[in-house]
């Protein structure tokens, strides 16, 4: 049985398990309403108590909605990050924190790290297993934006070369990634240092030109402004990483004699294999450590799990607090339209029947609370989302997916079963008692 | 088709044994106007739910034709009052969210579904009757003497053997109730129905063709009335 499932595609599951949700609903409609037409006094009953049902059905959408969105977020995050990380497959860095070399390298989160000179950044271009060995500098900013230091070619790689305009071929150049506010042709001087703390007078006479703009990544390099490693390491009064006879030439390859260093390489290798063997090559004590940022990320992501696992218990707490005090409602209500109900039964409806017409009156509340908690689950996430882009430039999209569809049709499955009960009490009422009432 | 009452032994008591109700023998001849008065609290209307078997504590029989309605249970008294009975009552009970044709074809809601055009067509029939206004979308904004006529609409829309009523005209004013008597009057005798009417109402009662006086439970006085 467990075998057959697991061969099933996942899409295939996730539908099984929404019609199973979604089957003890049908069943008890089919066995309730078989040959009646409950709709129009349920209509009547939502109308007349319409400020209560609808109380009722906010409540259920907040709870519904906290949960979907919670789920919705904590994917879009998921998915936002890893793509941004798509194109770091493998970092080589100064031993030290992989988090905190990811961070800065990958998302560009302003960090100190140490640095890795000139001969292990050769070893790691030369070698014949790489592709692409992009080293990168930062510490500089312009506004809100980095200014990263790195190579011509790293920046075609990360744009896929999309780029209005063209690359940098001086060290006074810069491209910029597709949310900087600058065009090109604009010229602008790098401040030392990140945010209000930066000095902007630091780097006075250095003036870069705007030569390039990238199409957007959905990653944080969009606010990035890169400009050639050689103009990061010039504008700190630093060698340019080139011997003084090879003039203004910029880009690989350096000379490791004039290679001040870099806080990070960026490596593409030749292979999946050779992404393996490089880091093993160079996970090396003391000297180098070599990282996937992708496998940073999955323990991240397990970390987030929990925690969304934790937040997930405490939704369904609360929706189950939410189902009992639906249910609850359910009770008061059904006092109120008592004596109709009575007089149902006294016309000689079957007991079915009156049931039929609390069911459906409860299940109305609960399914337009759902649909509604969804929606404002999905809104919530798009607000968040919103903000988390505009934040760190992580394009972070909120959908609402099988897991919420499952929370929300689980919601509704358990609470349609239990809104059996107040039609069940109300059933057990006496008739007469109830048209005295 | 028409049904007549026969009641042998029938007691209402509380959980405590205390009687509410006590009627040893009363027989009524099918298509019988029967009207039943008494101080409040003397137990008329514990004797019409008792008739309609609405009262899960009366014992004794019950037998409408062929029918004894006390030995049945709750489902078959319920199939019993929907197929045989119409019910009214002193304040209407109609859905007023609902339109007067929605209301007078409550049964139709629960009816078999073979049966639904039949019971539309009749309350539809019975509303013209009546004078019930047409083309109002609900009954909220009808005046009391109105919201009976749908109500008795409602109940004769199944075209029953029996219509029971509780103090009919009682929520009414005089102009009103009184239209609502000769409506009773005119919508039981000419099919020949059965009626048990409980009422104050001196009008009412003096177009019963029989008036059962009740006092503390007893059926204290049973007198006919010319008709
Ligand atoms: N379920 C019950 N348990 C105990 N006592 C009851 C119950 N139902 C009714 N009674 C009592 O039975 C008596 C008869 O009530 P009933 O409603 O039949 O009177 P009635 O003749 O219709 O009065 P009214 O003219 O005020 O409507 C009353 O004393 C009432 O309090
Ligand atoms: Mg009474």
């Amino acid at each position: 049985m467990r075998a057959v499932w697991e061969t099933l595609p996942s899409l295939a599951q996730d539908v099984v398990i929404a019609v199973a949700l979604v089957v003890p609903i049908l069943v008890i409609a089919a066995l309730l309403m078989r040959g009646f037409r409950a709709h129009p006094l349920v209509a009547a009953l939502l109308w007349r108590f319409r400020w209560a049902n609808l109380m009722f059905v906010l409540l259920i959408a907040v709870s519904v909605g906290m949960g979907a969105g919670l789920i919705a977020q904590e994917r879009g995050l998921r998915i936002g990050t890893a793509r941004a990380a798509d194109k770091f497959d493998l970092v080589i860095a100064a031993p030290g924190s992989e988090m905190t070399l990811m961070m800065a390298a990958v998302f560009l989160q302003p960090s100190d790290v140490p640095l890795i000179g000139g001969e292990i950044y050769n070893a790691i271009a030369n070698h014949d297993r790489v592709e692409i060995a992009a080293p990168i500098a930062f510490g500089d900013s312009y506004g809100r934006s980095p200014v990263v230091g790195t190579t011509a070619g790293f920046a075609t790689y990360l744009s896929e070369g999309a780029i209005t305009g063209r690359l940098f071929e001086t060290s006074l150049e810069a491209v910029v990634g597709a949310s900087v506010p600058l065009s090109l042709g604009d010229v602008f001087t790098p401040a030392h240092g990140h945010g209000d703390g930066a000095e902007s007078g630091a780097h006075a006479g250095f003036e870069i030109t705007v030569v390039g703009r990238m199409d957007r990544t959905g990653s944080p390099w969009d606010k990035a402004i890169l400009v050639p490693v050689e103009s990061v390491w010039e504008v700190h009064g630093l060698a340019n990483g080139h011997a003084l006879e090879d003039g203004d030439r910029i880009g690989p390859p350096f000379d490791a004699r004039f290679f001040p260093g870099t806080p990070a390489v960026i490596v593409r290798a030749k292979s999946l294999a050779s992404t393996y063997a490089l880091r093993s090559e160079f996970t090396r004590d003391k000297e180098t450590m070599a990282f996937f940022p992708g496998t940073v990320l999955a323990n991240l992501y397990r970390v987030m799990g929990d925690v969304r696992q934790a937040m997930s218990v405490m939704s369904v707490v609360t929706q189950v607090l939410v189902a009992a005090s639906v249910l609850l409602g359910l009770f008061i209500l059904s006092r109120l339209f008592q004596r109709q109900l009575a007089m149902l039964r006294a016309v000689g409806a079957p007991g079915r029947f009156v049931m039929a017409v609390v069911w459906l009156y409860g299940v109305s509340l609960l399914v337009a609370g759902t649909v509604l908690g969804l929606i404002f689950g999905l809104v919530t996430a798009g607000v968040l989302s919103g903000i988390v882009t505009q934040r760190t430039d992580i394009l972070v999209q909120a959908s609402l997916g099988w897991g919420e569809l499952h929370l929300a049709l689980a919601f509704l499955s358990v609470t349609s079963l239990l809104s059996l009960v107040p039609a069940i009490v109300v059933l057990r009422r006496g008739i007469v008692e109830s048209l005295r009432a | 088709m028409t049904l007549g009452l026969q009641i042998d032994g029938l007691s209402v008591r509380t959980a405590r044994g205390r009687v509410l109700l006590e009627v040893p023998e009363l027989q009524l001849a099918p298509g019988t106007l029967l009207g039943i008065r008494g101080p409040s609290g003397a137990g008329k209307s514990t004797l019409l739910h008792a008739l309609s078997g609405l009262l899960g504590i009366a014992s004794g029989q019950v037998r409408w034709g062929e029918t004894e309605i006390l030995g049945l249970g709750p489902e078959a008294r319920a199939q019993f009052r929907a197929a045989h009975m119409g019910m009214i009552f002193q304040d209407f009970l109609l859905f007023d969210e609902l339109s007067p044709l929605a209301n007078a074809a409550l049964a139709g809601l629960f009816a078999r579904p073979d049966r639904r055009r039949g019971i539309t067509e009749a309350a539809n029939d019975r509303l013209v009757r009546l004078g019930v206004p047409d083309g109002a979308r609900t009954v909220a904004t009808f005046s009391g003497g109105e919201r009976q006529r749908v109500a008795v609409a409602r109940a004769l829309a199944t075209d029953p053997a029996v219509l029971l009523a509780d103090e009919p005209t009682a929520s009414l004013d005089r102009g009103a109730a009184d239209r609502l008597i000769d409506d009773l009057d005119r919508v039981t005798r000419a099919q020949s129905r059965t009626m048990v009417a409980v009422s104050h109402d001196l009008r009412l009662l003096d177009r019963m063709d029989r008036v059962l006086t009740i006092e503390d439970g007893r059926i204290a006085r049973d007198e006919a009335r010319a008709a």
